[in-house]
């Protein structure tokens, strides 16, 4: 018995203690000017933006991390205020929304497109909270909800169009996360650049088999790109979150990297993200997830957001300290290929 | 022996003698200071966030009946692996069957048509308690007949499960004029409805966990069973089928896991997605392992990581916590409970000792 | 020589076996298989250490459910501690001493506190999980690549050479780790004490045999062969840590064990069994050969495990006294 109280009063005195001390509520959570926080989102003159990331976290040098730098980027600018919750589980989509929606959030950014259909009920049940669906098409057009689209092939076949006016083995290897439509996109428009590029190359394309850890395989990405590099493959596309970045470091490992052997990111600039990729990558093939996020949650502060699909930009990433490895030549062709698809005259011709 | 001492042994007595309640009671108390600690470190009150998990999952009407629905699956799943435990297999293939059950019963749901509602539900249920029991008795039967270790033998079939069907939902099922891996939506008939905050297969479950319980410690085949876990030996003396022990170890168990997959999909998904149901197989593990492979206890363990898993966005939201600090609570909650450090510390030498909860694993 | 054959004939003919189909693909396509068989060693590496950690222990009564958390952490340690004393090599050593400090913990509760062995290792892989995600700070680059290191003679043979002898540290380590610990295992005095006190516990000790000592010590110990699997996984791997890095390979490496039947060598060939598989699978998407969707190419390994393990006969069988806590009567 006696036991038992001292383990009871000494866990309530920790606890009284920490109750005391720590009278802050700082939470990683923000990252916004000390004088905002959400205690009236509803207020007209306070900007809330929230942002519901797909599984994983937001420092994932991927998607949920750009969509998340792009909100709070735009937060920021019009004097807002900008929080994020990581979904662990897919089943937890709407009850993350609603914590936004309970406290009257003006903007609300839903990354990945798992999370289309509880996009769609969120924003029909709450039409004064304006959504913004990162990857998520919209079939029918939800006046609160504005779905942000890429089209991933347009920024694959650019990023396959430099490949293959730049490879001198013919070869090419792309090492990717899950078999899902994006991924599908990014790879089919790199093959298909390509071979409009140079009709001799072979495109190798390896998805990582089916696992819950298809898109945070590093290990097998780096096997599977140095597998693909003695094979012959001189340029390779590594585009799959984790498993991606795998692959680019390994590359920037093999002799010759920069030179003769490079290496494409994909989704961001990666140059930032994934330094250690510097010495073998050309170039990325990018969605602007951040600008389009940007982009939309200003169009909510001033007023100027529409429901339906906003197509984003894709492109590819400056050439950074590789630009000496692509001839001017070569530079001026992508180029153009990246102007012709934006302004439509030139279609990939990739179908899922 | 003054009289003070007496009463002071009479007040310990009760606890002594309740020692497997007051125990992870404890064991629950220490791991949120622990975790309160963590917490701490991070520059949050922890009383701030342990209220932010509570009033989520607990005070707030949806989030209560999201509790309900992560416990639900958490309860069957825990079931499953307890069942094996029981009689000496070690079950870590619960994440497959009950992925297999899940699209079981989301395509029975989906192309079984003109059936009532009642009907439909119990259709699609059974198909994927069949389903999960027959990939448990792949295990089973390997096991019995050709030796085979079944946690290799499950370690394989959750993998050859998951490849398996990601190309059902990819191709032959995939929900048309979209891009999304994923099935229909399951009929109408076919759901299982709430009842306000409590999903039916809440009730469910309960009842499942009575019978199984009932069925363990009051039949003679729950005798058995017992028998053939704690002593292999003392089980074939005395004439006990071994192989069929097995069999029908793995077949019961894998059953409650397809029957959890099962009200996952008819109850809460409405529908097949690869990403659904992960995790659930090992939190079954762990569930069973809080529950000292006894049924009855699987529902508290079951309400309790089910409470930390639904309140984990609120705590995040309101304090900025990364939700992986409920793992950590688990994993100490765990520890305590089955380590004998605290009920040493706490009954001295009265402590009952804790049996091994795992006899099954040296075959 | 002809003992080390005669002891080991399954894995000793699997592997001959695999040598022989190899080298003739080699000679029809060189470069393709020495590339195949690279990611095959890979991929087997870390499973094989880890299995080596799972044999110690069982073999001496412990079991170690625990070795994927106890990777997890070695890799997160061995990372961060790279980067945090800008020196790789200090890395390793703490990414060792990681997995020394939790096979310690691992011995504590299973030994002393005679806990459930299972449930000590759930506990090691919950919290290697939460604690490496938790405290996992984006953003940080190794301070230097791994070395890769040719060993003379041995990496120019061919096929076998530049595969087995030309690597990075940890991976050139492994083979010798493996016929080190065989030889410890079945051949010196400690191998015996262990293997009985995992056999027979109590007839050990009335042999003198201090049992606690012997399963606390190798349990401790093994834990450095985790600690090698992981930091393997950072450091020379993948070159980074992403949370979730090993992706359940620590419980492959359980699977990988009883395939090999608790004994090093059939670990080895098990492993180098699955590792191939798992090549030959990303390969045959990589060619497009045969018009198999890629999710039941890649199924290949798991399945073709199931079937070798259904045909072979003889049902093996763990250490009798595995999974026992052993309290000295009397």
């Amino acid at each position: 018995m006696k036991r038992m109280r001292t383990l009871a009063g000494i866990s309530i005195l920790a606890l009284v203690l920490a109750a005391c001390s720590s009278g802050s509520t700082d939470t990683a959570a923000e990252d916004t000017a000390a004088a905002l926080d959400d205690s009236n989102c509803a207020a007209a003159e306070s900007f809330c933006v929230g942002l519901v990331t797909d599984i994983g976290k937001v420092d994932d040098k991927s998607f949920n991390q750009s969509a998340w730098e792009g909100a709070k980027a735009a937060a920021a600018e019009v004097g807002g205020f900008a929080k994020y919750i990581e979904t662990t589980d897919t089943k937890d989509y709407a009850a993350n929304m609603k914590q936004f929606t309970d406290k009257s959030y003006d903007v609300i950014v839903t990354v990945g497109f798992l999370m289309a259909e509880a996009s769609v009920a969120a924003a029909k049940e709450n039409p004064n909270t304006k959504f913004i669906g990162v990857d998520q098409f919209q079939g029918e057009e939800v006046a609160n909800l504005t779905g942000l689209i890429f089209p991933e092939d347009q920024a694959g076949y650019a990023a396959g169009y430099l490949a293959g006016l730049l490879t001198k083995t013919n070869k090419l290897g792309s090492v990717l996360g899950l078999e899902i439509p994006p991924v599908q996109l990014f790879a089919k428009g790199f093959e298909a650049g390509a071979t409009a590029a140079n009709a001799g190359v072979k495109v190798t394309t390896v998805y990582h088999p089916p696992a819950d850890n298809g898109f945070g395989d590093p290990v097998w990405g780096a096997a599977e790109a140095k597998k693909q590099l003695s094979q012959g493959a001189d340029i390779i596309f590594g585009a799959g979150g984790g498993t991606g970045n795998g692959a680019l470091i390994e590359i920037a490992k093999a002799e010759g990297a920069g030179t003769s052997i490079f290496c494409i990111g994909v989704d961001t600039d990666q140059w930032g993200t994934v330094p250690e990729a510097q010495p073998c990558l050309v170039t990325s093939a990018m969605k602007g997830l951040s600008e389009g996020t940007a982009d939309l949650v200003k169009a909510v502060f001033d007023g100027s957001i529409k429901g339906g699909n906003f197509v984003g930009t894709t492109g590819l990433a400056d050439y950074h300290d590789l630009a000496s490895a692509v001839s001017a030549d070569i530079q001026a062709k992508v180029a153009e290929i990246v102007a012709g698809l934006k302004d439509g005259s030139i279609k990939t011709g990739v179908t899922l | 022996m003054t009289l003070t001492d007496t009463k002071q042994e009479n007040k310990l007595g009760f606890f002594v003698r309740n020692q497997t309640i007051v125990v992870p009671i404890a064991a629950i108390f220490v791991a949120f200071v622990l975790g309160g600690i963590l917490i701490l470190l991070q520059g949050v009150n922890p009383l701030v966030a342990y209220k932010a998990i509570f009033s989520e999952a607990w005070f707030d009407s949806d989030g209560l009946l999201r509790t309900f629905q992560k416990t639900t699956p958490l309860v069957l799943a825990g079931l499953a692996v307890t069942v094996g435990l029981r009689v000496g297999l070690f079950n870590i293939g619960a994440q497959g069957q009950l992925i297999s059950a899940a699209l079981a019963s989301a395509l029975a749901g989906i192309y079984i048509t003109n059936l009532s509602p009642i009907f439909h539900v119990l259709v699609a249920l059974t198909c994927g308690i069949i389903v999960g029991a027959i990939w448990a008795g792949i295990a089973g039967i390997l096991k019995a007949y050709r030796g085979v270790h079944e946690v290799i033998s499950t370690i394989m079939l959750n993998s050859i499960a998951i490849g398996i069907l990601d190309y059902l939902v990819s191709n032959p099922f995939k929900e048309p004029d979209q891009s999304l891996q994923r099935t229909k939506k399951i009929a109408e008939t076919a759901v299982l409805p709430n009842i306000g905050v409590i999903p039916f297969g809440f009730i469910l479950a309960l009842i499942i966990c009575l019978l199984v319980s009932w069925m363990l410690n009051k039949t003679t085949a729950g005798f058995r069973f017992n028998t053939v876990g704690k002593n292999k030996f003392a089980a074939t003396y005395a004439g006990i089928n071994m192989k069929l022990m097995v069999v029908t170890g793995m077949l019961l168990s894998g059953g409650l896991a397809g029957l959890g997959g099962a009200i996952e999909t008819l109850g809460i998904t409405y529908r097949f997605e690869p990403a659904f149901n992960a995790g659930l197989g090992f939190d079954g593990i762990t569930i069973a392992l809080l529950a000292r492979a006894n049924p009855l206890a699987t529902i508290p363990a079951a309400i309790l990581v089910g409470t930390l898993r639904a309140g984990g966005a609120s705590l995040q939201f309101e304090t900025g916590i990364e939700p992986e600090i409920v793992d950590v609570l688990l994993a100490i909650t765990l520890l305590l409970v089955s380590a004998p450090i605290l009920a040493k510390y706490l009954f001295k030498g009265k402590a009952q000792k804790s049996a091994n909860v795992t006899s099954g694993w040296g075959n | 020589m002809l003992d080390f054959i005669k002891d080991n004939k399954k894995p000793v003919i699997t592997l001959g076996l695999v040598t022989v189909i190899a080298y003739v693909l080699y000679f029809l396509d060189e470069i393709k298989t020495t590339s195949v068989l690279v990611f095959g060693w890979g991929y087997a590496v870390p499973l094989v250490l880890a299995a080596m950690v799972g044999i110690i222990g069982e073999r001496t009564g412990v079991v170690n459910i625990g070795i994927e958390g106890q990777m997890l952490m070695s890799a997160f340690a061995s990372f961060f501690g790279s980067v945090i004393t800008g020196n790789i090599y200090l890395g390793m050593l703490i990414g060792i001493g990681a997995g020394l400090l939790m096979g310690a913990f691992l011995a504590v509760a299973a030994v002393k506190w005679e806990m459930d062995q299972i449930i000590a290792g759930v506990v090691i892989n919950i919290v290697a999980a939460g604690l490496t995600s938790f405290f996992y700070a984006p953003g940080k680059t190794l301070p230097q690549l791994m070395p890769v290191v040719s060993i003379p003679i041995l990496s120019d043979i061919p096929l076998i050479g530049p595969v087995f002898f030309r690597n990075g540290l940890f991976a050139l380590a492994t083979l010798f780790i493996v016929l080190a610990v065989n030889y410890a295992i079945f051949k010196t005095r400690w191998g015996l004490r262990s293997r009985s006190v995992g056999e027979y516990p109590s007839a050990a000790d009335a042999a003198g045999i201090n049992v606690t000592r012997v399963r606390m010590m190798n349990v401790t110990l093994a834990g450095a062969l985790a600690g090698c699997a992981g930091a393997f996984l950072a450091l020379e791997a993948a070159g980074t840590f992403a949370r979730g890095l090993t992706a359940g390979r620590g419980f492959l490496a359980l699977a990988i064990m009883i395939f090999g039947a608790w004994n090093p060598m059939g670990a080895l060939a098990a492993a180098l069994f699955f590792g191939l598989s798992t090549a030959i699978a990303s390969q045959l998407q990589a060619d497009e050969v045969i018009n198999i969707p890629q999710q039941f190419v890649n199924l290949l390994p798991f399945v073709m495990t199931l079937i070798v393990l259904s045909i072979a006969v003889g049902r093996v069988r763990p250490p009798a006294a595995a999974g026992q806590p052993y309290t000295k009567e009397g």
